[in-house]
């Protein structure tokens, strides 16, 4: 398992605080695009995604990637996460792994 | 890196009015003046205290003073700019093109202090002292503004969650979003009348606010729902986390002394009360919680008027119960208590045909499809019987039931637990022979079949049923359960008559590939434990009344509730 170069946990808010560095997030598909697609985080703020895409796309995406800018990832693998997806579980653990439980991940 | 104004920074920007972004002065902290909007941007004048600027925020940063990051008298970092020359006037603008706030708004505008290249005293002629009234300065500041905006310039709205017990010199500027009913009671020092208030500001941070007697009287009043209000002169105290319902370390006390005052046309000022819908389907983790929870739904029965008796003081209180249904496709009861009107219902706010979007979505979903639709009662997937109860009520870590012997001594406990099977041994019996009528135990009758006693008849044959007992574990540990009939099933993966089968081929590989693909599956428990004498021996016995899924979503949040707790 190759540990060099690990994502950290992002939603929205946390995304600009790791521009430049490589993380990953859970997206709904807003729209998609031609190269990539326009999601909304699970903390409703928007996020351009940038690289290619599955052949068809689901609900809810996963994308790694490295951060372009505190609204866009530039995606290195993006994965179908399925059509229903708890938002709002997937928020607080951002939160909190980047948080009070920082210690836990990178 | 300085919160304050840098000053003298302008004299650099115009010494190098069109830097290479990466080679901009790392510390350009400048104050915002006269902040207006032009179309889609916004002009105003930079300061750094003793120059100031013209200046430009390009429409791709206007969100930044939509959301209140930048704001008239605040300060800005400014990481990017160009000077630009005004054509046809002999003036330049700043086309702020990157900036971050550095400080929310000043009381003034700032100025640099000059220093004074004297030594020694100076003595500074006398000078002309004019009085004036409070009213006549702030007339003279702000012309012919309506009162409640010369209030919002004079006054420094703090946000509420800066307010602590220990600075009491604030204003906050709040929308009433919840107001409790006038409680009077009697008790040892006589008598008294209190009331409760729930505040929201700008940032979507709660406070409850109480008021009793003299304070109770002169604002109860004062203070409509919905309404926005500056208040100021109360007191803080940190909060009963038991009887709190929002989330804020403190609650606040206004008295007589309190100062609290209607905001008017300020109804685009402070967000509406932000509901959190919990999707009817997904109420089960909230079941016997202490959390309040928001929920949206089209009324489909009112019950008529019950009145319940109040133990405690013989009061009678009138109560309903609604029927709810959303796009889930699942109902619930909302019981309703208290008075003549929804509103006087204490904690809790009932809007009817609410005008927001969640509700527009409900009644579209509606008018097209639930109409027709069957509505099934939450209740029915969270348990089979109101007697096992919920899944998520009583939740408890295993070794919660082992460290405890005589758990369920005088009447057996239950409670729910989340858990994997460890280990199962294959020896032991694993089922037994049942009538196929009333389930009791058969005795083999060669040659004739099968005798049962309950029935008083002998059947040709009959049916396995499930009883084992294996060993299952959670974070804490592990415990041995006892599993019948269904409940055993689910947990196998196969009837019993299958694994007999299984069992009794001579290559016994499937039968122990069925319990190998049994073990190390989560699922979820509703547990009943009593003590049990065996052999003179005082042992627990756990005994699984039912056995549901794993909803991975709902154990997660049941999870961060346990974590904030």
């Amino acid at each position: 398992m190759d540990t060099s170069n690990p994502a950290v946990l992002v939603n929205g808010d946390l995304l600009r605080s790791y521009v430049g560095r490589r993380v990953r997030t859970v997206v709904q598909v807003v729209r998609p695009e031609a190269g990539g697609l326009t999601g909304r985080s699970t903390d409703e703020k928007q996020i351009v995604v940038k690289g290619q895409m599955p052949a068809s796309l689901t609900t809810f995406v996963e994308v790694i990637g490295v951060a372009d800018s505190a609204q866009s990832i530039h995606a290195e693998i993006v994965t179908n996460f399925g059509d229903t997806f708890d938002t709002s579980n997937f928020n607080q653990l951002c939160q909190l792994a980047n948080g009070d439980f920082r210690h836990l991940f990178i | 890196m300085s919160q304050t104004v840098t000053v003298g920074a302008i004299m650099n920007i115009v010494s190098d009015p069109n830097p290479d972004p990466s080679a901009v002065a790392s510390d350009i902290v400048l104050q915002v003046l006269d902040l207006k909007p032009a179309g889609n941007r916004y002009t105003f004048n930079v300061s750094d205290g003793k120059s100031k600027l013209k200046a430009i925020l390009p429409s791709s940063l206007s969100s930044e003073v939509v959301n209140g990051n930048i704001q008239n008298l605040g300060l800005i970092r400014v990481t990017d700019y160009s000077l630009n020359d005004i054509p046809n006037k002999n003036e330049k603008y700043l086309i702020v093109s990157k900036c971050e706030a550095v400080s929310p708004p000043l009381e003034a505008e700032f100025k640099a202090e000059v220093k004074s290249e004297n030594a020694g005293i100076v003595l500074k002629p006398k000078q002309e002292v004019v009085t004036k009234s409070a009213a006549q300065i702030i007339h003279e500041q702000n012309g012919n503004m309506a009162p409640t905006a010369r209030m919002s310039m004079t006054r420094r709205v703090h946000p509420l969650a800066s307010l602590n017990p220990y600075q009491g010199n604030w204003t906050i500027k709040v929308r009433l979003t919840a107001k409790g009913t006038m409680r009077h009671y009697k008790n040892a020092r006589g008598e008294g009348c209190v009331f409760n208030v729930e505040l929201t500001d700008e940032d979507g941070t709660q406070i409850q606010a109480t008021m009793s007697n003299e304070g109770a009287k002169k604002f109860f009043d004062v203070f409509e729902m919905g309404k926005v209000y500056y208040i100021s002169k109360g007191s803080l105290k940190v909060a009963n986390k038991q009887f709190k319902t929002v989330q804020n370390d403190y609650e606040m006390t206004l008295n007589e002394n309190s100062q609290v005052e209607e905001a008017v046309n300020e109804a685009a000022f402070i967000p509406e009360t932000k509901f959190n819908f919990i999707p009817i389907d997904q109420l089960g983790p909230y079941v016997q919680q202490k959390e309040l929870i928001d929920v949206i739904g089209v009324v489909q029965n009112v019950s008529p008027t019950m009145s319940i008796r109040r133990k405690i003081d013989n009061e009678t209180i009138p109560k309903r119960d609604i029927t709810i249904a959303d796009d889930t496709k699942k109902s619930v009861i909302v019981s309703l208590w208290g008075g003549v009107s929804l509103s006087t219902v204490s904690k809790s706010i009932i809007e009817i045909n609410p005008n927001s979007p969640d509700s527009q979505k409900l009644k579209s979903w509606y008018s097209s499809e639930g109409k027709e639709s069957n509505m099934e009662s939450v209740g029915s997937t969270l348990s089979p019987s109101m007697k096992s109860g919920s899944m998520y009520a009583d939740r408890v870590t295993l070794d919660h039931i082992t460290s405890n012997p005589s758990l369920g001594e005088d009447k057996p406990v239950v409670f729910s637990t989340r858990a994997c099977m460890s280990m199962i041994k294959t020896d032991q019996t694993m089922y037994y022979r049942a009538c196929k009528k009333c389930n009791k135990k058969v005795t083999e009758e060669p040659g004739s079949g099968y005798w049962c006693q309950a029935c008083e008849k002998t059947e040709s044959d009959c049916r396995l049923r499930y009883i084992l007992s294996a060993k299952f574990s959670d974070v804490s540990g592990g415990a041995w359960f006892s599993l019948f009939s269904e409940e055993a099933e689910k947990i196998i993966g196969c009837p019993a008559e299958e694994l007999d089968r299984m069992k009794s081929q001579d290559d016994s590989s499937d039968f122990q590939l069925q319990v190998k693909k049994a073990t190390w599956v989560p699922h979820v428990f509703r547990l009943m434990v009593a003590p049990r004498e065996y052999n003179n021996e005082k042992r627990q016995r756990i005994t699984v009344k039912y056995v549901s899924p794993v909803d991975f979503a709902a154990e997660t949040t049941l999870l961060l509730q346990s974590m904030k707790a």
